[in-house]
């Protein structure tokens, strides 16, 4: 049967209209189809509840354990070790590999220059924007995270992205360009993976983002 | 700078060595290979270790990117063929698609016989249940949010037969729905 084949054809496309990630002709195709078939929009609240439940069960894994990176780090051909890179990213690599003694003197080093750094950091953010509030106001029972922010991040960019995460800087810049931040919980009950996985998705204005530990 | 040229330039630092970019790149992308494998291989130590693969096999052929994909489906494309690899490596057991959605019996406590009707539970387990085939395509089209294209990309499969195999999972997620008593209507 004709219609049976395109009810077969148009019911294969419509989980990638339900995800919106449908080429424009086929959802043309399927508009038109749902239009001279109401029956069919059935289908789509039963593709709702399997894409929410498919979501609910890859969140319900939570996170793998802490330390994967220093693992794979370590896995690296030692040929390797020493010549790890250049750059920005490379320099903050060599700190963290630093003996702690040394990590020490210069962080202690760095502490000195971040006051400066911090100030005009905020400096430039509290008058490109004036949302955005240092420490004051912070959420002390929200969750807290490392973030460093994309190279080409711009300052409103940061501002609106603190602001919209009712987010506070606390602490940084620390070697690497990395700050701590203290962000509100919407859903105290949610673990904080979610809410760094949310902040990560903001890739054009941070390229880290990591758990802090209080 | 695009989030894609951004990944292809972070990628192309990889190729040239720098092994922060690396250590970026898996902090930017990690849980999400983490969970792909892991739907798949239904272990979290051997998913861990299947993760680090995938990162090492990136910073060995970092070089063999073309860059005419997102980083993501790549990775996750590498992803997926470690993880099957991994299944058949184990041979691994057969799926018994179906037990994990059975109706509550009386040997079940209150709160296990209570969850195994809750509809939403009873929809998870089933789609836990799926063939590693099914479950694949579906995870990559509802959760990752694949287009038809990158689907494709991902499972190395023509676009047809992305279409046809998440019809098919659909339907036999249908079928494992009416054993466990609940009747959706379709197909």
């Amino acid at each position: 049967m004709i219609e049976d084949s395109e009810r077969e054809e148009i019911e294969k496309l419509l989980p990638w209209y339900v995800t919106g990630k449908l080429a424009p002709s086929d959802t043309s195709k399927v508009e038109r189809f749902l239009a001279e078939h109401p029956d069919a929009l059935s289908q789509l609240q039963l593709i709702g509840t399997e894409r929410q439940e498919t979501a609910h069960a890859n969140e319900a894994m939570g996170w793998p354990r802490s330390g994967m990176s220093d693992r794979l780090m370590a896995s690296l051909p030692d040929s390797v070790a020493s010549s790890r890179g250049h750059g920005r990213f490379a320099k903050f690599g060599q700190f963290l590999r630093m003996p702690p003694v040394r990590r020490a003197q210069w962080a202690a080093l760095a502490m000195a220059l971040l006051i400066l750094g911090q100030a005009a950091f905020i400096a430039v953010l509290l008058t490109r924007e004036p949302t955005y509030r240092l420490a004051a106001g912070a959420h002390a029972d929200g969750a807290a995270a490392l973030i460093a922010f994309a190279d080409d991040a711009k300052a409103s960019d940061i501002a609106r992205f603190l602001a919209n995460f009712e987010a506070t800087i606390v602490d940084g810049p620390k070697p690497g360009g990395v700050y701590k931040i203290r962000l509100r919980k919407p859903d105290k009950s949610q673990p904080d993976d979610i809410l760094l996985s949310k902040l990560a998705e903001h890739r054009d204005v941070v390229r880290i983002v990591l758990p802090s530990r209080d | 700078m695009g989030a894609v040229a951004d990944e292809a330039s972070l990628i192309a630092r990889i190729a040239a060595g720098d092994a922060v970019a690396l250590r970026v790149l898996f902090a930017r992308h990690h849980v999400r290979i983490y969970r792909f494998i892991r739907r798949l291989v239904r272990d979290a130590a051997v998913a861990e270790e299947l993760t680090n693969e995938v990162f090492l096999e990136i910073w060995r052929h970092a070089k063999s990117f073309a860059g005419t994909a997102a980083a993501l489906t790549w990775m996750l494309s590498i992803a997926h063929h470690r993880a099957i690899s991994s299944l058949r490596k184990r041979r691994e057991e057969s799926w018994n698609e179906g037990a994990a959605c059975a109706l509550p019996d009386a040997a079940d406590d209150p709160e296990v016989a209570a969850q195994k009707r809750d509809a939403g539970a009873i929809l998870r387990r089933c789609l836990d249940a799926l063939s590693p085939e099914h479950k694949g395509v579906v995870d990559l089209v509802y959760y990752h949010e694949m287009s038809i294209s990158e689907a494709a990309a991902v499972l190395q499969i023509p676009e047809n037969t992305v279409k046809t195999r998440l019809f098919h999972a659909r339907k036999r997620l249908s079928e494992l729905l009416r054993q466990a008593g609940i009747d959706r209507g379709w197909p």
